[in-house]
């Protein structure tokens, strides 16, 4: 154990001014798609008094991703042609690529690497809940996808001293990198991760699949097919190098994830066999 | 002025001196194959040992691996002057070994040294297995190769 970093960190989750914003508009929408008294109007109503998110809004809506085919040029336009569901993911999209589109020192990831993994598995996490025929939870996938390794942007600084020690206990007690980040530091990125969300007023679920993303088999029953489906996500883009850091691959594949989502040895080669098309979906988002 | 230029998933490059080609691997492998008098190389990053035949050749070991060596051939190449250096295939850390998914790196590893042995190009270096994510920079100045694993960096100048 660190004391000095532990300390650190617990100050740093005691004084929330630390944990990094995200612009309010992210949290009311969330909020706004799942009170059913909130019409198509009123939300976009939210996102147009954000003039920065509403430019990007527009433009992420006539993406190759998520584009309809039609032009779309207004936000009141895009919850109808796309669903307000979609129209949160994208203000999402908008809203969290400051924070995550950066160099992440301690991790050993370049500038825009740990985006672009969010994003690869974002789209991989809503593809299996689609072919699984849970397309009523593939956009809360996509979310939180977006952001499970949030934690990381935080962590990285300490990670970056402590990264020797953290090696040598993965190495001596044949541990995950995220379980000796924990030993080590007194957090790991996903409880690090699970504060900033909590900051953020964002809901239980999308607090979950940030905290129990490496160990889907502690996450509670109502957030376990959740969970269990970026888990799967997030392996796979790691396995095929995509946003794969200094943590390199010393994480665990979990069995009860795999049987949690119903997934078949041959569905999961398959997710890995086709990597080039999450890929190609995943840069068609900007 | 040197160029840098990004392999990425299931794709290949092959250029001239002073270029550098770079990937990012995980259980994938990227191979790396170099012509010593023509300073002309080319990198493979491939997903998986095998496929069905009609998809992606640059995709697999089985036909990139042949593939590459004919688009050096192209180039200007001579076979009896390539050699190879290979880096990659890990493996996730833990895992239950009846995941077939699991054991990809492994295969990766073992076919793409079958298929440059079968193609008789000698491998000089290989940085593969293990848990670690690579960064490889392959550069077509000398054909030395720069793996980055873990923080740390190691140079393979064999060629
Ligand atoms: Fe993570
Ligand atoms: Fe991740």
């Amino acid at each position: 154990m660190h004391e000095q970093i532990k300390q650190r960190l617990e100050q740093i989750v005691n004084n929330i001014g630390q944990l990094p914003s995200i612009p309010d508009v992210a949290g009311k929408v969330i909020t706004m798609v799942n009170d059913p008294d909130a019409s198509f109007s009123r939300i976009a109503e939210e996102i147009s008094k954000d003039q920065a998110i509403t430019t990007n809004v527009l433009k992420l809506c006539n993406s190759a991703y998520f584009s309809r085919g039609k032009e779309i040029s207004s936000v009141e336009r895009a919850t109808v042609t796309l669903g307000i569901k979609e129209v949160k993911d994208i203000v999402f999209v908008a809203a969290t690529k400051s924070i995550l589109d950066k160099q992440i020192m301690g991790y050993d990831l370049a500038k825009g690497e740990l985006w672009k993994h969010g994003l690869a598995v974002a789209v991989l996490s809503k593809h299996i809940a689609m072919i699984k025929k849970k397309s009523e939870i593939a956009d809360i996938a996509f979310t939180g996808s977006i952001i499970h390794d949030v934690g990381k942007t935080v962590l990285a600084l300490y990670v970056q001293s402590a990264f020797k020690e953290i090696v040598s206990l993965v190495d001596s007690k044949q541990i995950t990198f995220q379980s000796a980040e924990r030993e080590i530091m007194g957090f790991d990125h996903q409880e690090i991760g699970e504060k900033i969300l909590t900051k953020w007023n964002f809901p239980q679920i999308l607090r979950d699949i940030v905290r129990f993303h490496h160990e889907p088999e502690n996450a509670p029953n109502e957030s376990k097919l959740l969970v269990s489906i970026v888990h799967i996500a997030n392996t796979i883009c790691l396995m095929g190098g995509i946003g794969v850091g200094s943590d390199g691959l010393y994480h665990q594949i979990s069995e009860e994830a795999i049987k949690t989502i119903g997934l078949k040895d041959q569905e999961l080669e398959n997710l890995y066999s086709n990597l080039p098309d999450t890929i190609n979906n995943a840069s068609a988002i900007q | 002025m040197q160029t840098l230029i990004n392999v990425g998933v299931a794709q290949m490059q092959t250029a001239a001196n002073p270029t550098v080609l770079r990937t990012i691997l995980g259980s994938c492998i990227g191979i790396c194959i170099y012509d010593r008098v023509k300073k002309t190389g080319g990198m493979a990053h491939i997903l998986l040992p095998n496929g069905s035949g009609s998809e992606k050749p640059e995709k697999y070991a089985d036909t990139a691996i042949p593939l590459l060596i004919n688009n050096l051939i192209k180039a200007g190449c001579k076979k009896e002057n390539l050699s190879a250096k290979i880096s990659g295939g890990a493996s996730m850390f833990k895992f239950n070994p009846n995941i077939s998914l699991a054991q990809i790196g492994e295969k990766n590893i073992e076919m793409t040294i079958k298929l440059l042995e079968e193609n008789h190009i000698p491998i000089m270096a290989a940085d593969v297995g293990g848990n670690a994510g690579r960064v490889i920079d392959f550069y077509l100045e000398d054909g030395r190769l720069k793996v980055r694993a873990g923080g740390k960096e190691k140079m393979y100048y064999k060629i």
